[in-house]
């Protein structure tokens, strides 16, 4: 035991000298390489000393209970000892060794060294010393506890140099950290610092300093490292923090180092396009170009730092009841997004807007950043209570009664957007605002600025935004068409009423099919008796305006309803309607909607009803027959009609037989009707309408079935 | 036995219960110190209804929606080498696959065929707009045309819905609704999500209410369809002879009755009922404020043309739909029909231009100069693309086009958007080539441009918690602004 104490003083006795020679000497000698080698195990090495001085604490702070053998318990405490000497003698050695090869920051590294070494001194002395100490057991304790802090302090220092400061705490101290936000920080800060921060600073920091670099603070990054300038403004593929991202991963040079988080894609991008649009480390997002590679890159990454910039206010909230409170069906006040101290305040329905709602806005008035005053009865007075609102940016004062006075609102320093369309203010009345420091826009639409100061404004005040009337079509559109009140089927000496929806329009009509032009036309003044089924045709005409495509419909008069009606053939199931009832209802259908109960539809037989005046037969001049015609839905006039007359249904006979021309191509669907004169005063009518048999062929549906639609029929 | 247990409850002394104390109140300690937000209130998280989650670009949607499904080809998505090989046969590697509708399926030849409307390029975007658009072009610079949507479905009904309510089949609630549920109403005297009808001239689908319902939601979300008729809604008006004093005592007693019902049932809808009669009776004085079109000046007329003043039209619509905008309305839905254009394309496809392409450009001119247009994000669009070949027989002067749902265009203006293009499609027209947009991320994106998470925006029920985007879906962040 003694033979092997005695070798290990010595042993650590040269280690001491040798130690002491390096930290003397060692920036006047060169290392041989292996012992290169050597200093980088030391951070393997550093270990054993700790966990062993450690073990050495725990066993002097074993009480004397004979819980171990006494005497075996004091050798083990003293070999522990002179291992945790030796160790530590040997850690320092290899350290200094390791920062000989430079690359280390200044003031860390020396407070590591110098701690380290005399700490392995302390400790040589502490054996040499350790029974003299081991009898004075106040100052042996002292000793302990100096040596530990010691430790401590030299562990620490050193691990800042491997891991940075703050490593340990880094989690905690990370979210108190500014947010950035797109206006007020740079691009730099915003997306290329962070890939820094990353990727690189652990070992690029001012306490340790790879290659001599430097890239946690501006000037020194700007600096470089070892290597000189880390880049050739605008040109990536020249700058060395480019290259040696693409070296070989095996490569020396290659950074970050092989088992090091290496950059991805997109970080590599951002440096690259950084590095080409100039390296400027003080461009705003919005200062470079739209299309500007870096600009469309810094905008795609990290979507909720980048784009839900939320705005810092400094205000405190309002309460939750005083803001609950100021809420009425009229007034909406909320805060402009969850836990945002800013409110917002619209006001609706003019008629019940009331100048106290406004001025109860003041138990918000710092909080107020949005307001909304559009179409509300306010007049220049009110805006004294609106100035109140300090800290408004946005305010909207669309078709107000606001006028000339604009003064009031000077006070709104921080006004971005304010707009004013639709009110009488002119072009003196917006002096005043114009000049509002932060004022980014202004809507000065349909209002008494005149049109003529745009470009003089405009110039004037060139980061304001100043809209006009932005919709400047002079050219002359057309009107749209007239409307009938009561389209259909008229009672007797019921007139048809024409209308417009717009103010001042002339309308013009025909009766006899013919298109009604600005001219010769009828000028409807007065509701428009009719005679009998009658195709109405107008157009509406106005000064500026073309006139409008032409209205048509068919109008019908009412007219004698028979004793009996009856179908005597069926219409297809899917278009029943309510049977004969659906013939003299007095509803005409519409030619867009066949399934509607107005409509019989006809297609594999033919129509067929018959019509029974009884006794007292009137004199019947003509028959109308209302049917649809929709081409694209296969709808066509019948092919032919008949007419059968007679006293009863046993002695009716023929009276005619009508071939109906036939659409020659598509057209518009439409209600038509066909009239077929008669004379004659028999009490029984038998009408058959056959569908068309074959499609034209000019029909995409050629040689199909055709489709008889029927909604009325009129006896006259 | 009896007095064992009583006897073995009396060992239990203070001792014992301070010893379990110290015990419990120590893990519990130690449990918060390990996990900080351990006791902290877990609703926390989920985030409340009623407000945006996070800063939102746009405060309300005007979607318009084009029934039907508009051809890309003839408006947004120029494909000149179609018209190189009209006549030719889909070559089988691109169309790869491709399921067919049944009105294709028994076809034997898929001959392509290109625009037969020129196409230019416009604004300072130099964005592709078909002659049928002379006025969208003009607003090319303030849209984001996406030429990458795609969809799952093939035929109108699961394709319509899917992308209304992020699920093919029914039953979901609609967008408007998770918007009027996630967001809250802005103007209580206004439903939040309200509904606008309008028919074309074109070859037609319909629609129906299942496209605006609530689903599982509380039916206070459901769309609010707003009559065609000069009456926008219907049985508004108080009955003759009876003033609104009366309304209002009737009102109140009638709720105080439905009070008393859901004390005895606790059924949430008697809420909502009596809820939806108090906003019946404000809309009674917010709505005649807005449906009266009579006071808008003649320029107003001229821009979205003269047909706005029709109720009914999709012209009347749009301005009806910048109205109830204006006046807070979260979400206004426009549906205008007949754009199925299978067959006579080239007769059909110009009248429903015609219908819609002025008002719709007159809609965003109109925002932009009231300086809403940054609030409000507009939508058009329709459910799915159509074939870059010939449905039937192709002539030389007319075509048609089935259902395609690999790549349609559609576009969005206002609030957070980024104009220009997003995404590109191969130059037959029939596959996406670049960034790829799926009904599910557009709900995504459209979600977040509101405030909102559409990871977080979720409602319980039959045991999952269930989202618009449901189990899909990624925020395109290339085109917010």
């Amino acid at each position: 035991m003694n033979k092997l104490k005695v070798i290990l003083l010595n042993l650590i006795f040269c280690l001491q000298v040798l130690i002491t020679f390096l930290l003397l000497a060692g920036d006047k000698i060169k290392l041989p390489l292996w012992l290169q080698v050597a200093g980088r195990l030391h951070p393997l090495l550093l270990h054993l000393p700790i966990g062993l001085a450690i073990f050495f604490f725990i066993l002097i702070l074993i009480p004397k209970r004979n819980y171990f053998h006494q005497q075996t318990l004091d050798v083990i405490t003293f070999l522990v000892l002179l291992l945790t000497s030796l160790l530590a003698s040997l850690t320092a050695l290899f350290g200094i060794m390791l920062s000989l090869q430079g690359d280390y920051g200044s003031d860390s590294l020396t407070q590591h060294k110098i701690s380290s070494v005399v700490l392995s001194w302390l400790l040589y002395l502490f054996i040499l010393n350790y029974d003299w100490l081991k009898e004075r057991r106040t100052i042996f304790y002292g000793v302990n506890v100096f040596v530990f802090a010691l430790l401590f302090f030299a562990g620490h220092t050193g691990s800042t140099l491997t891991h940075g400061e703050n490593f340990v705490f880094e989690p905690l101290l990370k979210e108190k950290k500014e947010s950035l936000s797109k206006e007020n920080s740079s691009v730099f800060q915003l997306v290329v610092q962070p890939v820094l921060e990353k990727k690189c600073f652990s070992c690029h920091n001012e306490s340790k300093a790879k290659g001599g670099l430097v890239m946690t603070s501006i000037a020194s990054f700007k600096k470089g490292g070892k290597h000189g300038k880390e880049w050739e403004e605008g040109k990536p593929d020249q700058s060395n923090l480019i290259k040696v991202i693409h070296l070989p991963l095996t490569h020396d040079q290659h950074m970050p180092p092989d088992g090091k988080a290496q950059l991805s894609k997109m970080e590599i991008d951002i440096l690259k396009f950084w590095i080409q649009s100039g390296a400027n480390f003080d461009i705003n997002l919005s200062a470079l170009a739209p299309n500007d590679s870096l600009r469309i890159i810094a905008s795609s990454v990290n979507i909720s730092k980048l784009t839900t910039e939320e705005r810092i206010f400094t205000f405190a909230a309002a309460s939750k009841g005083v803001v609950d409170k100021l809420n009425s069906p009229f007034r909406s006040v909320f805060p402009l997004y969850q836990n945002s101290p800013a409110l917002r305040a619209d006001f609706f329905v003019a008629a019940s807007f009331d100048v106290k709602a406004l001025e109860e806005l003041s138990e918000v008035e710092e909080q107020l950043v949005e307001l909304n005053l559009s179409r509300m009865p306010v007049t220049d007075k009110e805006l004294d209570i609106v100035a109140r609102f300090k800290n408004l940016e946005k305010l909207n004062l669309n078709f107000t009664k606001v006028k000339s006075d604009l003064t009031p609102l000077k006070k709104l320093k921080h006004l971005k957007s304010l707009s004013l369309s639709g009110t009488e203010v002119n072009s003196e009345a917006i002096n005043h605002v114009l000049l509002l420091p932060d004022l980014k826009e202004l809507f000065v639409w349909n209002t008494g600025v005149v049109q003529a100061d745009q470009v003089k404004l405009s110039n004037q005040h060139k980061n304001i935004l100043i809209t006009w009337n932005i919709f400047n079509d002079d050219m002359p559109i057309k009107l749209s068409s007239p409307m009938i009140v009561n389209d259909g089927v008229l009672k007797k000496n019921e007139a048809v009423i024409l209308k417009h929806v717009m103010q001042g329009v002339t309308i013009r009509y025909t009766l006899d099919g013919s298109t009604p032009d600005s001219l010769t036309s009828e000028i409807y003044k007065a509701p428009i008796p009719l005679p009998g089924a009658t195709q109405l045709k107008a157009r509406a005409f106005k000064e500026g305006w073309l006139g409008s495509d032409v209205f048509e419909t068919m109008c019908y008069v009412e007219g004698i309803k028979a004793n009996q009606m009856e179908l005597l053939s069926k219409p297809d199931p899917s278009y029943l309607g309510e049977g004969s009832k659906s013939l003299m209802d007095g509803r005409r259908g519409t030619a867009e909607l066949f399934r509607e109960p107005s409509w019989l539809g006809y297609r594999d037989n033919s129509f067929m009803a018959s019509f029974d005046f009884g006794k007292e037969a009137p004199a019947i001049k003509n028959i109308v027959i209302s049917y649809g015609r929709n081409t694209g839905s296969y709808i066509f006039p019948p092919e032919e009609v008949q007419v059968w007359v007679g006293d009863n249904d046993k002695d009716a006979r023929l009276l005619k037989t009508i071939k109906v021309p036939q659409p020659t191509a598509n057209e518009t669907a439409k209600v038509d009707a066909l009239i077929i004169p008669v004379t004659n005063t028999k009490s029984y009518y038998k009408l058959i309408a056959k569908p068309v048999a074959k499609l034209p062929s000019w029909h995409s549906g050629k040689g199909q079935k055709g489709w008889f639609f029927v909604d009325e029929i009129f006896f006259n | 036995m009896k007095d064992e247990f009583l006897e073995n409850r009396l060992h239990v002394n203070r001792r014992h219960f301070l010893g379990k104390l110290s015990l419990g109140l120590g893990s519990v300690a130690l449990g918060s110190l390990l996990i900080p937000d351990l006791f902290t209130n877990s609703d926390d998280k989920v985030p409340t209804l009623g407000l945006p989650h996070f800063a939102p670009k746009a405060k309300r949607i005007i979607y318009l929606f084009q029934n039907g499904a508009p051809s890309q080809l003839e408006s947004f998505d120029y494909k000149p080498l179609l018209t190189q090989m009209a006549g030719k046969d889909l070559p089988e590697s691109i169309r790869n696959g491709q399921r067919l509708t049944g009105m294709t399926s028994n076809q034997t030849k898929f001959p392509l065929v290109g625009s037969h409307f020129s196409f230019k390029q416009y604004g300072q975007s130099g964005t592709w707009v078909s002659e049928l658009f002379p006025n969208m072009a003009k607003i090319v610079d303030d849209i984001c045309v996406i030429e990458s949507m795609h969809t799952e479905a093939i035929n109108h009904d699961p394709a319509l819905t899917f992308m209304q309510t992020g699920a093919q089949q029914g039953n979901r609630p609609s967008m408007g609704a998770w918007l009027s549920y996630g967001l809250g109403s802005e103007n209580k005297n206004l439903p939040a999500f309200s509904v606008l009808l309008s028919r074309g001239r074109g070859n037609g689908q319909g629609v129906y209410s299942k496209l605006w319902t609530n689903g599982f939601l509380d039916s206070i979300h459901q769309g609010v369809q707003f009559s065609s008729s000069e009456e926008r809604v219907l049985y508004l008006k108080d009955p003759e002879g009876r003033d609104r004093e009366a309304s209002r005592k009737m009102l109140d007693n009638l709720a105080e009755l439905n009070n008393i019902n859901y004390k005895e049932f606790g059924d949430p809808e008697i809420q909502t009922r009596i809820q939806q009669y108090e906003m019946a009776y404000r809309m009674q004085t917010a709505v005649p404020e807005l449906a009266d079109l009579s006071h808008e000046p003649d320029h107003i007329i001229k821009m979205y043309g003269a047909d706005c003043l029709v109720p009914g039209t999709y012209a009347s619509n749009c301005l009806m739909a910048r109205k109830l905008s204006e006046a807070g309305v979260r979400f206004v839905q426009l549906y205008h029909q007949g754009w199925d254009q299978h067959g006579n394309l080239v007769g059909e496809m110009p009248l429903q231009a015609q219908d819609v392409d002025r008002a719709t450009t007159a809609l965003v001119m109109d925002l932009k100069q009231r300086g809403l247009l940054d609030e409000t994000l507009v939508i058009w669009g329709g459910e799915f693309g159509r074939t870059n070949y010939c449905q039937g027989d192709l002539s030389k002067d007319n075509y048609g086009r089935d259902h395609h749902p690999r790549c349609y265009s559609i576009w969005m203006a206002g609030g957070g958007v980024k104009p220009g293009v997003y995404g590109e499609t191969d130059e037959f027209g029939y596959n996406i080539i670049k960034d790829p947009v799926h009904v599910n991320d557009f709900h995504a994106t459209v979600l977040h441009l509101m405030g909102l998470n559409h990871e977080q925006l979720t409602f319980k029920h039959l045991g999952r918690r269930y989202r618009l985007t449901d189990v899909a879906g990624k925020v395109v962040s290339g085109i917010l602004a």
